[in-house]
């Protein structure tokens, strides 16, 4: 009877460790965020269907755009059975809701959110693949001073939380690379006519234009300053990375023009990075973009941790907090603080086609 | 006069010019918002969603006829004035007989209803139409104005004027005032006004489809590009003169010209503040609005 009982449970147990983990992929699919949600969503799907067949499978929830949606997602993810971590949206604000109810379940949420103050909490759950906006705006900043020679600065932000976030960082990464910002201007996103702020921009004695602009003002202004004529290069925010903000300009408005950004997939550079751009082209019929090569090295890694056993929150929070991960865009490794990456990349484009080159790596933007 | 002021005075006429062309965009939204207006008495808060259906639509027909956009005109303004005869169908016909709230809530509706059908069909990613007449900028002596705004500066006076002649000087657009003033009284006298309503949303969604296409190729499309055209418009109907096309296209003007002039010497977000700030004044001074109509007394 003991025998028949033992044999019984190591059958279960056995049926229970062959089961696949479930691993819910909560992300912004719909909303003013669809398009990066979707290129979050993309890389991690990829990322599942490269893993070992019955590790894990993913379930999408789409949390638009509203924190609350984040949280009900989150929670009825939780109701179905224990889950080891969440894709968690990019989204700052529902990142932000997220964290608190991910202390209390003990619950790794992976994310590529730029919000910088995410790992400023003081919260051990989360575990950031992309640079925050702290970092990215410090490669920005010293791209234009360090490559370009260029101490005035004239700075177009948008007014919204992530314009305004930005302009903070640009301003402190300024004073610290001792530039002087010339002209600073938050514009709302419905503006159509920027020939006004780009005139004085360029009439305020700066001689480098810095955007940090949604993918929409971010193409209007390059459109308008090829122009008006304005000969000052321009630097401009991780939107322009975009495969679908390039594609709205035409090359030639793109000449000279340089952005920075976490990576550049579709610029391709390695054996590694041209598989995944091949990869990720046949499974969705679309370019890939940072947060999707982003929140695949998260997601492989977090399967790699999987994979050499970790079921619980507890056991994937501490494998990724120790651990290293040799990502296809970048290296990858814990801060102390859940900031997993700590490199960014400017990418400028040539004026013939829409694919940028990668002209400046930087890495350990952060160890200052 | 001093040695700066030609360049200053240059630089003022340039930012008028930018004004003007934008100013006839937002000119051409409220057309066809007081369009509508004028048909049925009611609000069409839809009227931005069809501007950006008509972007969509460009788009959509630019990636199967590589053509200009001028060719894609006509085609664009009919598929949309198909879809006005559906829209009045579904937004306002079912609430014709009910307080005016309901056809305005209707409106509302099905106009978050086509950003999301949009959203879930190209996504939320600035999508750009095909161009009116080329690209590139045509040199007004020392001012420049690009191909774009031209089209747009162009279409809006073909359009106004066409509308102001429909609506004023022919039989189908006295008998169409008359449905929106009394529909009862028309009806008892023999107009069709159902069928001159529908014809009206046709019109006014045939126009949005037009400045869809025209405002897609210079400032792109999105799901939710048309929010801040409805917003215009209905600032643009109420300063001008609830009603009055004249007084669309000069409410269009005067907010167009506050986000280009008073932007270019202060900040965009001043010229927003400044704007909202003058058509409060203007309210209070003028309730009526600029050119008032006789809607507008009425209402």
């Amino acid at each position: 009877m003991r025998l028949l009982a033992t044999l019984l449970l190591a059958l279960v147990a056995t049926h229970a460790a062959a089961d696949p983990v479930r691993l819910p992929i909560l992300v912004p699919v719909t909303g003013f965020l669809s398009l990066e949600g979707t290129s979050q969503r993309n890389g991690a799907l990829l990322a599942l269907k490269q893993a070992p067949a019955g590790l894990a499978t993913g379930e999408v929830v789409d949390t638009a755009t509203a924190p609350e949606n984040a949280v009900n997602a989150l929670l009825r993810a939780l109701d179905a059975s224990p889950v080891p971590a969440i894709v968690a949206p990019m989204l700052g604000t529902q990142m932000l809701a997220l964290m608190p109810t991910a202390a209390e379940e003990k619950l790794p949420l992976v994310t590529v959110s730029g919000t910088a103050s995410l790992t400023e909490q003081g919260n051990p759950w989360v575990f950031r693949f992309f640079p925050s906006d702290k970092l990215a705006k410090e490669a920005h900043v010293r791209y234009a001073v360090e490559q370009l020679g260029k101490r005035k600065l004239a700075l177009i932000y948008q007014t919204t939380a992530y314009g305004q976030s930005g302009a903070t960082y640009i301003a402190a990464s300024a004073k610290r690379h001792g530039a002087t910002l010339m002209f600073s201007e938050g514009i709302d996103t419905d503006v159509k006519d920027l020939a006004p702020i780009l005139g004085r921009a360029a009439a305020s004695g700066a001689d480098v234009l810095l955007f940090h602009l949604h993918a929409g003002s971010t193409a209007l202004a390059i459109r308008q300053v090829a122009a008006l004529g304005i000969t000052l290069p321009v630097v401009a925010g991780s939107a322009l990375h975009q495969p679908a903000t390039a594609a709205l300009l035409d090359p030639k408005e793109l000449k000279g023009v340089c952005a920075e950004s976490g990576s550049s997939p579709i610029s391709g550079g390695s054996p590694r990075l041209d598989k995944f751009l091949a990869d990720y082209r046949a499974a969705f019929g679309a370019d890939p973009d940072a947060y999707a090569l982003a929140q695949y090295d998260g997601t492989q890694m977090l399967l790699d941790v999987l994979a050499q056993g970790a079921r619980s929150g507890e056991q994937v929070r501490a494998a990724l907090s120790a651990g290293q991960w040799d990502g296809v865009a970048m290296h990858y490794a814990s801060d102390g603080h859940g900031d997993m990456a700590h490199s960014a990349v400017i990418l400028c484009y040539d004026g013939l086609s829409r694919v940028p080159k990668i002209v400046q790596h930087y890495d350990g933007l952060d160890a200052g | 006069m001093t040695g700066s002021m030609p360049a200053e005075l240059l630089t003022l006429a340039q930012l008028l010019l930018n004004g003007l062309a934008l100013g006839a965009a937002y000119a051409l939204v409220a057309l066809g918002f007081v369009l509508v207006l004028n048909a049925t008495g009611a609000v069409n808060f839809a009227q931005g969603d069809m501007v950006m259906l008509g972007g969509y639509a460009a788009v959509a027909l630019g990636r199967v006829l590589p053509v200009s956009g001028l060719m894609l005109l006509p085609l664009v303004m009919g598929a949309m004035a198909g879809f006005g005869l559906l829209f009045s169908v579904l937004a306002w016909r079912p609430f014709r007989h009910r307080p005016p709230i309901f056809g305005l809530l209707a409106t509302v509706a099905l106009g978050l209803t086509l950003q999301e059908a949009m959203n879930a069909l190209e996504g939320a990613a600035p999508q750009a139409g095909p161009a009116l007449l080329g690209v590139g900028e045509i040199r007004l002596g020392p001012l420049g104005l690009s191909r774009a705004s031209l089209g747009i500066l162009f279409a809006c006076l073909v359009l106004g004027l066409a509308q102001g002649w429909l609506l004023t000087r022919t039989q189908f657009g006295r008998r169409l005032r008359a449905s929106a003033q009394d529909p009862v009284t028309a009806r008892a006298l023999g107009i069709p006004v159902d069928r001159l309503i529908a014809a009206s949303f046709m019109l006014a969604t045939a126009l949005a489809g037009a400045v869809g296409l025209l405002l897609s190729g210079p400032y792109f499309v999105t799901p939710t590009s048309g929010n801040d055209l409805i917003l215009r418009a209905y600032i643009a109907a109420t300063i001008g003169g609830w009603g009055s096309l004249r007084g669309a296209v000069a409410g269009a003007m005067l907010i167009a010209l506050f986000e280009s002039v008073v932007a270019g010497y202060a900040s965009s977000v001043v010229a927003t503040a400044a704007l909202y700030g003058a058509v409060l004044l203007l309210l209070m001074l003028r309730p009526a609005g600029l050119f008032p109509a006789p809607l507008g007394r009425r209402a």
